[in-house]
């Protein structure tokens, strides 16, 4: 093993310590339920993980030896999200992800215009509203990295943009399955709502796993189509940013788009081409969906531990307040979209 | 001199995620619990 190989070892280790930790709340809480009889509310794993996740990252800190590890989170969540193609079928992911598309391209339009017209009330940076834009529409920090390259935004517009989707995806988190519990929602349909409307993959993956494992699976469904548009979005971004710049325009479009397209979702497909065809048996597809499981329970411990609210505080008010009416304001849109559609054609 | 290939994160969990299914179908795991 090298050594940066093993410099992420303690990071993961806490990773697995924390998520375990919220597997056993869940599980312990229900057993005393059992054992005295007793209805208590069922409280998922998810939310144990990052709560724990958050208490650390805000009292004692994340240690500096376990910083690497924990940033790895990412790659559970991707891995985890190529794991959960075996559950489904090549045929649903075409149909939901075509729905889906649809949903994706209105809700980029809406997002993009919205959020640009309130950069420019706010008074922010134009690039700072591109990189905001960019965040809301798609899938936060991944978007808002890629992106910053490509128009030349400075880290500090970049770290402003990044706390403000933080922030909000950890607000989300907590309002969205309440919201829906609410509203009565079925688990498709909060699913989509989650996967098109919270920024993170991370935290839209959550949202969905709160309210349900079903809901997880179809907020991923549009959470990954969302991300399958991050290349066009930036693309779009990076010419017109060139133009004004009167710089170089990108040469190779195809090469651009391809670079930043998230390659997981390929994995994602291929795991879903492979159950459809009937590579897997069953106990191995439930063993498949058990390794998503374990992928997860790592990522929700990094989304808790990632977040810090001290350092989110410092980014000052108004990328802030730009990115949370803009987050509402999507969010409610998304939301009264989705009826609609539910109402018409029946989801 | 031969170019490096560096590979993104995205390419590493699709290539963990794929090896970890491969040995899921050829049987060197035993049952994965949750």
């Amino acid at each position: 093993m090298n050594r940066s190989t093993t410099a992420l070892l303690p990071g993961i280790v806490l990773l697995a310590a924390i998520g375990y930790l919220g597997k056993l709340t869940e599980q312990t809480i229900a057993a005393y339920g059992r054992t005295h009889h007793q209805a208590l509310p069922n409280i998922e794993y998810v939310l144990w993980a990052i709560l724990f996740g958050l208490v650390v990252s805000n009292t004692v800190g994340v240690p500096r030896v376990c910083r690497a590890g924990v940033a790895t989170y990412e790659f559970w969540l991707k891995a985890g999200i190529v794991f959960l193609g075996s559950r489904f079928l090549l045929g649903d992911v075409l149909k939901l992800g075509g729905l889906s598309l649809i949903l994706v391209l209105i809700e980029l339009a809406v997002s993009i215009a919205f959020m640009t017209a309130l950069g420019r009330w706010l008074g922010l940076t134009p690039k700072l509203t591109s990189l905001l834009a960019i965040g809301s529409s798609i899938c936060g920090v991944s978007a808002i990295i890629a992106a910053k390259g490509a128009i030349d935004a400075d880290d500090e517009e970049a770290s402003y943009a990044i706390g403000a989707i933080l922030l909000l995806g950890a607000f989300s988190l907590f309002a969205f399955p309440a919201i829906g519990h609410a509203l009565g929602m079925s688990d498709h349909l909060f699913g989509l709502w989650a996967g098109l409307a919270v920024d993170n993959t991370a935290e839209a993956t959550a949202a969905g796993a709160l309210y349900s494992d079903t809901a997880a699976k179809f907020a991923v469904i549009a959470k990954t189509t969302r991300n399958a548009m991050i290349g066009f979005v930036v693309l779009g971004y990076a010419i017109y940013w060139a133009r004004k710049a009167k710089q170089r325009e990108i040469g190779n479009k195809a090469a651009f788009l391809w670079q930043k397209f998230p390659k997981f979702v390929l994995g994602f497909l291929l795991i879903s081409i492979l159950s459809t065809v009937g590579a897997f048996s069953k106990p191995q597809l439930t063993d498949l969906a058990n390794l998503s499981r374990w992928a997860f329970l790592l990522t929700f411990a990094g989304v808790g531990l990632q977040t810090n609210f001290a350092q989110l505080r410092k980014q000052g008010w108004r990328p802030l307040a730009a990115g949370a009416i803009g987050e509402f304001a999507i969010a409610g849109l998304t939301l009264v979209m989705l009826l609609a559609v539910n109402r018409t054609f029946g989801l | 001199m031969p170019q490096k290939v560096v590979l993104s994160l995205d390419w590493w969990s699709v290539i963990a995620a794929l090896g970890a299914a491969a040995i899921v179908k050829l049987g060197f795991l035993p049952h994965v619990p949750w």
